[in-house]
């Protein structure tokens, strides 16, 4: 396997296993904040602004993997 | 029919000719479509000057002297127009010329058709009746696009057979994803308005120029936006205010009420102009984009990568001022007190220092990340909206992009809103707090 052909494969995988790892840890902050909320409804603002947060660094791994894809992507044709 | 019809003829005319003159311009070739708007440009002040004409010499005032002098200038107006387009005509390309005379008249000759057709009983038995109205107008859209698709595929086809410029394949606002110009770096996003001025000028010096510094340039522009609204908004602020001056005060207040929740009031009332500039110019710069024929700043790396330096910076200053050189390097050390932490310090002291390195560059990508790839799947839809009806001919597509178009909104927002907030987090960790040490930040937020 050429160095094209690895580029190929690995960055579409790559780009997906970020994304499946983004996707679990977003599930987790998203169903422990409405946990939280529905104990504490009265708490829903700061919940909410703690979740957004914490989602964005999460969803940002994912990002970065796309970044990288997009610096990548001229290298494989 | 009076004036105020002919009001109406040339506002429709100024429509119709700009979007004539940037679909030929697109398609065909910039300076058609300059003829086309010439040419309509000079019919509209031809009627312009016949009414004025019509209105001297049949007018309510037609005897008094201002009347005459009115004459006067009008039939002086008119020759000089025609000297002027005869000009025009050796100047430009007649055919666009012409086609731009013929838009004003035939925009009249439909609307005084529509003007006897609606009255008529006809059109009220079609249009009382929901099913038959939709089905005239697929009936008539159908007929537009088959005829415009036929007579295109025609055009077409006869601009190969003679070698001259093929229309569709020249289009630069169709994005061609993929398979990038040899000049181009990296994937491409829409053609812009500089983009498309720098490939109908590829020679002009001031068009590469333009195209070279084309994020510089949108992003002062939306700065200047963001300044002008402001100041609009604040010149002349009342007690009781108008609904503009409201809006963009309830915006202020909704910002204020939010940094200083999360920053308190002792120290956030300082920092709400900077941070509140911040979301705002970002959200203008992420929303610009959703506007044909402008970018996106902050999908460039270069953008998104200044703002984050900004903040880094703002963020270390904060530091030494409010704690002082000693009790900034005390917290990048981990506030050590007792002989534990003492003893930490060398472990703690890199990884605060990279901690603080890392902030720019994750805020930096996520932004860019977020909007470049907003754009890029626009790019990927509107691709495949635009293929999907490549057997027209014709440079129309399926409208696949417009639930993304609602995402982007929402990413616009949301990644404008993390930016900001994330920014006031690194702020409320380097402030003095009683509580100090723990990374999150969240749970300040009280």
């Amino acid at each position: 396997m050429d160095f094209h052909a690895a580029l190929g494969w690995g960055l579409p995988v790559g780009i997906g296993l970020a994304a499946i790892g983004s996707g679990i840890g977003l599930g987790g902050i998203g169903s422990g904040a409405m946990q939280a909320i529905g104990r504490q409804p009265e708490a829903t603002g700061k919940i909410q602004l703690a979740m957004i947060i914490i989602a964005a660094l999460a969803e940002a791994l994912t990002i970065y993997a796309f970044v990288t894809m997009f610096l990548l992507q001229g290298k494989i044709g | 029919m009076g004036l105020e019809f002919l009001a109406r003829v040339r506002r429709t005319t100024g429509w119709v000719t700009g979007l004539a003159a940037l679909w030929t311009a697109t398609y065909a070739s910039p300076s058609l479509g300059l003829a086309v708007l010439l040419g309509a440009a000079w019919s509209l002040v031809n009627l312009f000057l016949l009414e004025k004409l019509v209105v001297a010499l049949t007018g309510p005032w037609r005897s008094e002297r201002s009347a005459r002098r009115r004459l006067t200038l009008a039939v002086a107006g008119m020759l000089a127009l025609f000297v002027a387009g005869a000009g025009l005509l050796a100047r430009v390309a007649p055919t666009g010329a012409l086609v731009g005379f013929t838009i004003p008249m035939g925009v009249i000759v439909l609307k005084a058709a529509a003007l006897l057709l609606l009255p008529s009983k006809l059109w009220k038995r079609v249009a009382d009746a929901t099913p038959r109205a939709v089905g005239l107008w697929v009936a008539l859209l159908l007929v537009v696009v088959v005829g415009a698709g036929a007579l295109v595929a025609h055009v077409t086809a006869s601009g190969e057979d003679s070698a001259s410029t093929p229309a569709v394949t020249a289009a630069p606002s169709a994005p061609t994803a993929g398979h990038g110009e040899p000049g181009e770096e990296g994937p491409q996003k829409f053609a812009n308005l500089l983009t498309v001025l720098s490939r109908a000028f590829p020679e002009a010096p001031w068009a590469r120029f333009l195209h070279h510094y084309e994020v510089v340039i949108f992003s002062l522009l939306v700065a200047f936006l963001v300044c002008l609204v402001a100041y609009l908004a604040s010149r002349r602020a009342e007690l009781i205010p108008k609904p503009f001056q409201n809006a963009v005060e309830a915006v202020v207040e909704a910002l204020n009420d939010f940094i200083v929740g999360i920053l308190g009031p002792r120290y956030g009332p300082r920092y709400v102009p900077f941070l509140g500039t911040l979301f705002i110019y970002i959200l203008a710069m992420n929303l610009f984009g959703l506007i044909p024929f402008m970018d996106s700043p902050t999908s460039n790396l270069n953008v998104t990568v200044g703002l984050a330096l900004v903040v880094f910076v703002y963020a270390q200053t904060i530091g030494i001022r409010e704690l002082g050189v000693v009790g900034y390097i005390d917290h990048l050390a981990g506030n050590p007190r007792t002989a534990i932490s003492w003893g930490l310090v060398p472990l703690m002291l890199p990884i605060h220092v990279m901690g603080e390195l890392a902030k720019p560059i994750s805020l930096s990508c996520r932004l860019f990340g977020n909007i470049f790839g907003e754009d890029m799947l626009l790019v990927a839809f509107v691709t495949l909206g635009i293929t999907t009806l490549s057997f027209l001919h014709l440079p129309i597509g399926l409208p696949l992009q417009l639930p993304f178009l609602f995402l982007a909104l929402l990413t616009s927002t949301l990644q404008a809103l993390v930016f900001t907030v994330l920014s006031t987090i690194y702020f409320l960790l380097m402030l003095p707090h009683e509580e100090h040490g723990s990374e999150g930040g969240a749970q300040h937020a009280h």
